[in-house]
């Protein structure tokens, strides 16, 4: 189906934009700024550390991992001469007649958690005042456990690690589609700028050339995708090892979804790599046409999805998961997030090839006409036209 | 590959680029389509190369006893007018790339390109990128691109433009070359000097039409010159001068003693000499033989005169 001519002219574009020692140095700059992210937090996280702190001699507050509270027998000045000349106190807490007053040399982050402590020891104080007994003290500290229930079925639940999965892909599609608009815009604006168009003509049929452009920049957005993909798996598979002491969480990925999002992602790819090409080869000058940004409505799917991604039960997830020019995105949302028939995804992901072998043919008619106008650019009633037509050389 | 057009007629919006053109060429000719800026010819390459069809007439093209309306691209070598290549990309990638997609394998793709590098003095920059040659090293570039898989047509749309001398002059043995090795060449250009070397046949234009056709003793036949003599005198002699002595002939002064006479026809010579005879020693009479360029201006003026008529 797919000709050798339009293999050529796909590593031919995908090997323009690979510049692999720069790629290279850009992961590893990407990777070193994360790590440098990730060592910072960790320096300057205070809840590691333990603090002293003075408190009047009748608090019976109790010490935490974090906090020791001492009773010194030392006048309160003492303890503030101290605070400020040594590092016995990090923190002197007195009683005044407005309230509890802390003392400390300057603020930082963990005076946060002390006043915390204090807050949560004061209500237990109040309470016993009350005459609430200790269970009844521990009721109340308790948070309120509320639980969503849902009647369908099918319905996955909204807090599942599918979903971040999915807005994962959301995001991955939106690293594809951007990589793909710049390169298809520059790649065939400027081959026409370059009047290498004519030459290629007379070599590659429209059809072949259209091809190969789309699958070429179409494998450069993948790339993208999966390298970033990679490049923050990384990140956060140093971050869990050596950072945290957690392990790792592989029982949360569900591969029989990524499965499915897989190929819509990649359909999804070409589709508007399809389109973007149409667009491109009917812009005579990039610099004087607004059809440029037209090539944006291409994320519009990914948008959509985004609005309606609470709601993958609802009617806006159903008509965009159905519906050819969207299903890409919102497809494998309503999988990781709704139990569907096998019949459904199947369905639509062939209803998406139906699309993209639509759209290459469209990209290839628009490709033939807009070359044979010299120096007009074509109207968008022209464009319609040729979109329609049935020619295709 | 024989080719035969047929009253081919060609409008795009507002203009009538091609008017009833007919002509034909022959396997291993080299047939040039000349005419000024606007004549058509580009429009004529374009038909021939498949980007666009004739609105009325018929091309036919005959290769291997098969017959096909437009040339087929895997025989077709091509520098269209609008030329490019990959100006970032070196010249190894860009002729690679475009011998790969006329269908040569590597190997062979290799190998013709370090043929042509040869012949056109570029093998030692083959790994420069094409935007770091000059502008005539790049049309020698793109020239190799057309013909690198050995097409049993070739057409050059202006394959002299850019070019010095020296090199104009290469590109004329490049094209004689092509013609030993049996390829058919169609070439449009505007430098006659050239043309007239090369060409078997050739086509003049003019706003979309035929002018004249033929050989080029074919060509000095039709456009029948006016015959131009050379006189050189003993005195100086100034335009004013003759302008008052010859008001009816065209005079061109080449130096201070030398100057060029345009008759309306030969039989005025004589009465031309003793006019000149009255006034000036004269020392030297030599008849001028009208080359192809002289012939395309009158052609072109007696044109524009048939269209103001």
């Amino acid at each position: 189906m797919i000709s050798r001519q339009s293999l050529i002219v796909a590593k031919w574009e995908f090997l323009r934009f690979f510049k692999w020692k720069q790629q290279l140095i850009s992961y590893v700059i990407m990777l070193v700024i994360m790590g440098v992210i990730f060592t910072w937090q960790f320096l300057v996280d205070e809840s590691r550390d333990e603090y002293r702190i003075a408190v009047p001699g009748h608090f019976t507050i109790e010490n935490t991992a974090q906090f020791q509270f001492q009773r010194p027998s030392v006048s309160v000045d003492e303890q503030l001469k101290q605070l400020m000349t040594s590092e016995t106190w990090h923190a002197v807490v007195t009683e005044e007649e407005s309230g509890i007053v802390v003392h400390t040399a300057a603020g930082k982050k963990w005076q946060q958690l002390l006043e915390q402590a204090l807050e949560q020891y004061f209500r237990q104080q109040y309470g016993l005042a009350q005459g609430l007994t200790p269970a009844q003290l521990l009721r109340l500290s308790e948070p309120v456990s509320i639980e969503m229930r849902f009647l369908d079925e099918d319905y996955k639940g909204d807090d599942r690690p599918e979903k971040a999965i999915a807005l994962a892909v959301l995001f991955m599609l939106l690293i594809g589609l951007t990589t793909a608009f710049g390169q298809l815009l520059m790649s065939i604006t400027g081959e026409k700028q370059q009047r290498v168009t004519e030459q290629l003509y007379a070599i590659v049929t429209p059809q072949q050339w259209i091809d190969g452009k789309v699958l070429g920049h179409s494998l450069s957005a993948m790339k993208a995708m999966f390298t970033t993909s990679l490049v923050m798996f990384v990140g956060i598979l140093v971050a869990v090892l050596f950072l945290s002491d957690k392990p790792l969480p592989w029982h949360l990925i569900n591969w029989g979804v990524i499965a499915w999002l897989v190929p819509f992602a990649l359909l999804g790819i070409l589709l508007c790599a399809c389109f973007m090409a149409a667009i491109a080869a009917s812009i005579d000058d990039p610099n004087t046409s607004g059809k440029g940004a037209v090539m944006m409505i291409t994320w519009l799917p990914l948008l959509f999805t985004y609005l309606v991604i609470d709601s993958p039960t609802g009617w806006g997830m159903t008509v965009l998961s159905w519906l050819p020019i969207t299903s890409f995105a919102a497809m494998p949302v309503r999988l990781a997030m709704v139990e569907l028939a096998w019949w459904q995804p199947v369905l639509s992901l062939l209803l998406l090839v139906a699309m993209v072998y639509w759209m290459r043919r469209v990209a290839g008619r628009i490709f033939l006409r807009g070359m044979q106008m010299y120096g007009k650019e074509p109207s968008w009633a022209d464009i319609m036209r040729w979109a329609m037509s049935r020619k295709i050389e | 590959m024989h080719i035969t057009v047929t009253e081919i007629e060609k409008s795009y919006a507002t203009v009538n680029a091609v008017r009833g053109v007919s002509f034909t060429i022959n396997t291993g000719e080299i047939f040039a389509l000349l005419g000024p800026n606007g004549a058509g010819k580009s429009s004529i390459i374009r038909m021939l190369v498949g980007m666009t069809r004739p609105d009325r007439g018929t091309i036919a093209i005959t290769h291997q006893q098969a017959h096909y309306d437009h040339v087929p691209r895997r025989y077709l070598g091509y520098l269209p007018e609008d030329r490019g290549l990959y100006p970032d990309k070196s010249v190894e990638k860009n002729l690679l790339y475009l011998a790969q997609l006329h269908g040569l394998s590597k190997a062979q793709a290799q190998l013709e390109m370090n043929h042509w590098l040869e012949i056109f003095d570029l093998t030692e920059r083959r790994k420069e990128d094409l935007k770091q040659l000059s502008k005539g090293n790049q049309q020698k570039v793109q020239l190799i691109a057309a013909v690198i898989h050995k097409p049993a047509l070739v057409i050059l749309d202006e394959p002299f433009s850019g070019l010095d001398p020296i090199n104009q002059e290469k590109v004329v043995e490049f094209l004689k070359t092509l013609r030993t090795k049996g390829m058919t060449v169609i070439l449009s250009a505007h430098q006659m000097a050239m043309v007239e070397k090369l060409a078997d046949r050739m086509l003049l234009m003019a706003k979309g039409q035929m002018v004249l056709a033929g050989t080029l003793l074919d060509i000095k036949q039709q456009a029948q010159p006016k015959p131009v003599v050379v006189i050189e005198t003993q005195q100086a002699v100034t335009a004013a001068e003759l302008a008052i002595l010859l008001p009816d002939y065209t005079v061109s002064m080449q130096s201070e003693h030398r100057f060029s006479m345009t008759l309306p026809s030969t039989a005025m010579l004589s009465t031309c000499l003793q006019t000149l005879l009255r006034e000036f020693t004269v020392q030297s009479v030599s008849m001028q033989n009208p080359d192809l360029h002289q012939l395309y201006l009158t052609a072109m003026s007696a044109h524009q005169q048939e269209e103001i008529a």
